[in-house]
């Protein structure tokens, strides 16, 4: 009896194909924009994790601006300064940073050079393919050393190994660089894209590259079991209080990805609830056309009554019409979000996932739809009188 | 012998505005099985209000009608249901066949509801009963593909399919020609000498004369009371 039901509502369906889709496109609109919701929602959480985890979650960002009061502050004892006074950081390493060209041989490549301190590579997890990090006294003596990307050294020495080689690096004038160590490809940072860059010490940068009269960006690592999110909250309220808000910017990770998760969660509401009142019109839409449909199939109805069909068994005919309508609605609305997460991501530049459960959910969302709206016109249908029906033109 | 249907004293009145119409006014008789009755009577005398009694579309204002042996007062509409299905098979004036389904798949509908039927075992009681008729060939086509005597046939295998008590033929003839017409009361014979119980009703003398027995009604009243 199910089966020969679904026959008859996709032989309804079929016959006003015009119609069908006109009453569906609620469903339609509103499935469609719950899946990409939850689908946009997967991949963006799934990207700012990985991001994070990249730059590390606690690692923060504090740049200076360019204001005089703040050369006298953001020096290189700067970096002391805070470790003394908060316990929660347990590392602070003032970087420079500036683009340049790098040369060996004929190969010319341009290039984000750092001044780093020695414990730099070493606390942001940098691996090294070959060669070493500079020295303590590489620092101290200022030496001309260099680490390189992997993306520079492949393409400034394709067929050797650049560790032991000199490369020149350009300031007015080129100089004469040792490589000592070459990166193994890493992913790149908020601040740092670490295969396009390059690290000599800080020292050697600020004297014989270029004359620094500030620190470019400290790199605070927060001590194990702090939440970097407060940590940034407590740092930002200390620099308010010592050089305005204005004369600096700090960022993290961490507190990047709270901003970013609670704009998609803001933007994920908003969708929702279009989503959400997009599936009440098309309830009620779908309430309005079954209403028509059994209005229409009056006499229908009154010859199935007269050949023996019980009140359940009509229920049933226009419930389960209701709900291969709803269901339909719901497969293609699943389908055109599918769509449109996939345009979006591509757009955005992330991974593309398809939420199953957000499918799964559709679906068994769509039938309810039609179960609760489908009720009230197959109620009516089941009640109709036997001899009104049959008489009805 | 229990009669097939047993009415007793069946009034059913409608309600219009403020007066009321007697379409039934009193009612008493019986049909036994393998009877072929006609039920004759000016336009308005309660024919087919009788018929819908019958067949329990409808419900008499008073009186009690047995149906088998089974009293139908106070039966719920599922059970009404289930006594049409099993007990009853209609034919209409204006045949009533479902449009969008075929011949077949409408002979076959009223086997959906009655439970317990392979849908092998209705297809082929089904195609048995169109073949009684002689339509087998045609029962591929739709309604609409049908003429009108091919269409009564169609609908008189729907009624035969469920091998019900009785067939009831709501003036099955009114709709079509002389000719076909006789076809369709030949075929109404040979299905009552095959053992069916049947009652039509008629406008036409010929017709009505033609079957065994007439119940002639005029008003609401029956004009020869059946002795019960
Ligand atoms: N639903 C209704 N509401 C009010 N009056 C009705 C209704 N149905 C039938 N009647 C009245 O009941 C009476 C009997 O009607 P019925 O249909 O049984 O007549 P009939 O003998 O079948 O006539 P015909 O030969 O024209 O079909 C008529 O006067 C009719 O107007
Ligand atoms: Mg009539």
């Amino acid at each position: 009896m199910f089966f020969e039901n679904v026959k008859l509502a996709l032989k309804a369906m079929k016959g006003n194909k015009m119609r069908t889709i006109l009453s569906l496109l609620g469903i339609i609109i509103g499935v469609a924009s719950v899946i990409t919701i939850l689908n946009l929602g997967n991949s963006a959480t799934g990207s700012i994790t990985s991001s994070i985890s990249s730059s590390g979650y606690n690692i923060l960002y504090l740049s200076p601006g360019s204001g005089s009061r703040n050369t006298d502050t953001f020096n290189e004892l700067f970096g002391q300064t805070l470790t003394e006074n908060f316990e929660e950081i347990d590392t602070v390493m003032p970087t420079v940073s500036s683009s340049t060209r790098i040369r060996q041989g004929n190969e010319i490549t341009s290039c984000q050079i750092m001044g780093v301190e020695t414990d730099y590579g070493n606390n942001m997890d940098c691996e090294l393919e070959y060669g070493s990090w500079f020295d303590y006294t590489d620092n101290i003596f200022k030496r001309q050393v260099v680490v390189l990307g992997s993306e520079i050294a492949e393409s400034l020495f394709p067929a050797c190994d650049a560790v032991g080689n000199y490369v020149s690096i350009f300031r007015n004038q080129s100089k004469r660089y040792l490589v000592v160590g070459v990166l193994a490809e890493k992913d790149s940072t908020l601040s740092t894209s670490y295969n396009t860059s390059i690290f000599i010490p800080y020292n050697t940068f600020a004297q014989r590259f270029q004359n620094v009269s500030s620190v470019g960006t400290y790199v605070i690592t927060v001590a194990e079991g702090y939440d970097p999110v407060k940590v940034t909250d407590k740092l930002t309220e200390y620099l308010d209080n010592l050089v305005g808000s204005d004369n600096y910017s700090l960022m993290s990770s961490a507190s990047l990805a709270e901003m970013a998760s609670s704009i998609t969660g803001t933007l994920s509401s908003f969708l929702a609830a279009i989503g959400g009142i997009s599936l009440l019109v098309g309830g009620i839409g779908i309430m309005n056309i079954m209403l028509v449909s059994v209005a229409e199939r009056t006499k229908e109805i009154g010859i199935r009554k007269a050949l023996g069909a019980p009140p359940r068994i009509i229920k049933g005919q226009f419930l389960t019409e209701a709900i291969t309508l709803t269901l339909t609605g719901g497969i293609l609305g699943i389908g055109l979000g599918i769509g449109i997460s996939r345009i979006v991501t591509g757009m955005a530049g992330w991974t593309f996932s398809v939420s199953l459960s957000a499918c799964i959910l559709s679906v068994a969302f769509s039938m309810a739809i039609g179960v609760f709206f489908g009720l009230y016109p197959a109620a009516k249908a089941a009640k109709m009188d036997p001899i009104e029906s049959l008489n009805y033109e | 012998m229990t009669p097939l249907i047993y009415m007793q004293d069946i009034c059913r009145y409608y309600v219009v505005g403020d007066s009321i119409v007697k379409a039934l006014d009193g009612v008493s008789m019986k049909v036994y099985k393998k009877e072929f009755v006609a039920i004759m009577g000016p336009s308005g005398s309660g024919k087919s209000t009788m018929m819908n009694l019958i067949g329990c579309l409808d419900t008499p204002t008073s009186g009690k009608i047995l149906i088998d042996g089974d009293d139908t007062q106070g039966m719920d509409e599922t059970r009404l249901a289930y006594i049409r299905n099993r007990r009853i098979g209609f034919v209409f004036q204006q045949f009533n066949l479902l449009g969008k389904i075929s011949a077949l798949e409408n002979v076959i509908t009223p086997m959906l509801y009655t439970g317990g039927i392979s849908s092998s075992e209705r297809r082929e009681r089904a195609e048995h009963a169109l073949e009684r008729v002689g339509l087998k060939e045609r029962m591929k086509h739709l309604p609409n593909e049908l003429s009108g005597g091919q269409k009564q046939r169609v609908a008189i295998a729907r009624a035969l399919v469920t091998r019900p008590s009785i067939i009831l033929a709501d003036e099955p003839t009114g709709a079509l020609d002389t000719k076909t017409s006789d076809q369709i009361m030949e075929l109404f014979n040979e299905l009552n000498e095959e053992g069916n119980t049947i009652a039509i009703v008629t406008h036409n003398e010929e017709i009505g004369n033609s079957c065994r027995r007439q119940i002639r009604i005029r008003d609401g009243k029956l004009e020869e009371p059946d002795v019960l």
